[in-house]
């Protein structure tokens, strides 16, 4: 029982991970919006899991909440955003392609090696998927300080969130319910207070260039 | 002498089965199009015919160009009689070494593309230099994606790794396992001259590789590296097919436990095929730029892959 529950998880957060990459090699935000959509339903079938075999009734609503807000809710936004910033493409991001995927590979590696005591430590059947989330919050980060756009980037926020409430999720079987609701509650707020800011970027420099924003010095 | 009878078969079976496996994925490809398409054993009358045909050799050619067709065949249909298609545990088990194989399949490579620059002609220049260029960049994923297979089951025997997942079917759904089958199928994509990286379904693009480097070919030369391509693409759908869901296969000599696995063959490679012609309906070719960056991608996928074998050990 405990064997099949390890195999579930470590094999959805390894999908989750894979989401996490797809976003350094692709480049239209279309792509970036499927890949967190796809990420987001993993997480859900993650947070049911833990809730099936770990006896956490609780998780079944953070589950169905994921899917209401991430599956839902923010790739609707996010593709309207898109609908308006057609021409936004990821061409040239600070780091190219070949090297951020190599990069990306050395992070998920550091992952492994900060998380080893922790996963030593552990008792939980899920420890072995902890290195992955880890590795997903690593590998989104620098999709932060590597892209270029704002739009891009507020995915790449998005994704380490999603990381974040993955390694809650195999770390503790999840945060407390209140805790949850605020955190997802925070989330949608940052998320909307970025798209107003992604908004007036576009306004002030007709562009999502966060390079362009230098031009604030003048 | 029945493991040696059982050797014979699989490898007649191979043989015979590679058109048949490229006419389906052609055939599927066609349907999803909402094309007729030719039936699915078209190729092996392609290549009956191609055998009955005069072969026309350039003047410049050498005898490296002569030679090439059967280097090529020969080292392809080695490969295809190491892999357990059908059984593990047969004779050839012992030299059957996932390295044996990946590079008895790069000497094919090497020799087309020789074969390629030989007769001077600018097409199967730049064919070879593009295919040495996929090549060298899928070298090291696969090498990875090994290692990372041959750590979970310390070895690095086809026969071995199929049998270490039959007696521990947990091992398949380890993160090693699904990161080295995601690398491995790009690979398998870049390597069998498949969209996104090779256009296996015109001659007339300037972008093409495979079939740039065959441009040359004629009659029964043409004939073999056709067959061989198609025991190629073979090849990798049974390695993908048998090393990491290696269900069905035969692990004692017996009818009933054969019967089973060449219907479990049968039903991997038809799942498999589907799975490629769907892909290669909705994606478009790369351009040949972006191709080093869906290796790097895999190339990456099949680090993690070693990673998670060596360190959730």
């Amino acid at each position: 029982m405990d064997s099949l529950f390890a195999q579930l998880v470590v094999l959805e957060s390894s999908l989750a991970l894979i989401f996490g990459l797809v976003l350094l090699w692709r480049r239209g935000v279309p792509a970036y919006v499927n890949a967190f959509t796809w990420q987001s339903i993993v997480l859900a079938l993650v947070a049911a899991t833990v809730a099936w075999f770990g006896r956490q009734r609780e998780l079944y609503v953070v589950a169905a909440l994921l899917v209401l807000l991430k599956v839902i809710a923010i790739p609707r936004l996010l593709a309207r955003m898109e609908r308006r910033f057609a021409t936004e493409r990821e061409l040239a991001p600070y780091v190219n392609t070949a090297t951020s995927l190599v990069v990306a590979g050395l992070l998920v590696l550091f992952g492994y090696a900060v998380m080893r005591p922790v996963v030593a430590a552990s008792e939980l059947p899920t420890r072995a998927a902890m290195p992955l989330a880890m590795g997903l919050v690593l590998v989104s980060l620098f999709v932060v300080v590597s892209r270029k756009k704002a739009l891009t980037q507020v995915i790449g926020f998005l994704v380490l969130e999603n990381g974040i409430a993955l390694l809650a999720l195999l770390g503790a079987y999840g945060i407390p319910l209140i805790v949850e609701l605020g955190v997802f509650l925070d989330a949608l707020m940052g998320f909307l207070v970025m798209q107003i800011f992604v908004y007036r970027i576009h306004e002030t420099f007709e562009t999502l260039d966060v390079d362009q924003l230098d031009r604030l010095r003048h | 002498m029945v493991p040696w009878a059982i050797e014979i078969v699989q490898a007649a079976l191979v043989l015979a089965l590679a058109p048949g496996l490229v006419g389906v994925v052609r055939w599927l490809k066609a349907r999803l199009q909402s094309r007729r398409g030719a039936p699915p054993w078209q190729p092996y009358y392609e290549l009956r015919k191609l055998f009955g045909k005069e072969v026309v050799v350039s003047s410049n050619a050498s005898w490296l160009f002569r030679l090439a067709p059967y280097v090529v065949f020969a080292s392809t249909a080695a490969a295809a009689c190491l892999v357990p298609s059908l059984a593990v545990g047969r004779p050839l088990d012992a030299v059957g070494d996932l390295l044996v194989v990946v590079y008895l399949l790069l000497l094919g490579t090497v020799f087309l593309s020789l074969a390629g620059l030989d007769p001077g002609s600018a097409f199967g220049g730049m064919g070879s230099s593009r295919e040495m260029t996929v090549a060298a960049l899928a070298e090291p994923t696969v090498a990875l994606a090994i290692f990372a297979l041959a750590l979970s089951a310390g070895s690095t025997n086809l026969g071995q790794i199929v049998g270490r997942t039959l007696t521990d079917p947990a091992a398949a759904l380890s993160p090693g396992h699904l990161f080295a089958f995601a690398a491995l199928f790009v690979v398998m994509l870049a390597e069998t001259g498949r969209l996104p990286v090779d256009n296996p379904a015109t001659h007339l693009e300037l972008t093409m590789i495979h079939e740039a480097m065959v441009l040359e070919y004629s009659g029964r030369y043409l004939a073999l590296i056709e067959w061989a391509a198609a025991l190629k693409l073979l090849v990798f759908f049974a390695l993908l097919g048998n090393l990491f869901l290696p269900w069905g296969v035969a692990v004692a000599a017996t009818p009933v436990a054969l019967t089973l696995a060449l219907g479990s063959l049968l039903l991997k490679l038809a799942v498999i095929a589907v799975v490629v012609a769907v892909l290669e309906t909705r994606v478009a070719k790369l351009r040949l730029f972006r191709v080093p960056e869906l290796l790097s991608v895999s190339f990456v996928l099949a680090l993690l892959a070693v990673t998670s074998s060596f360190l959730a050990r």
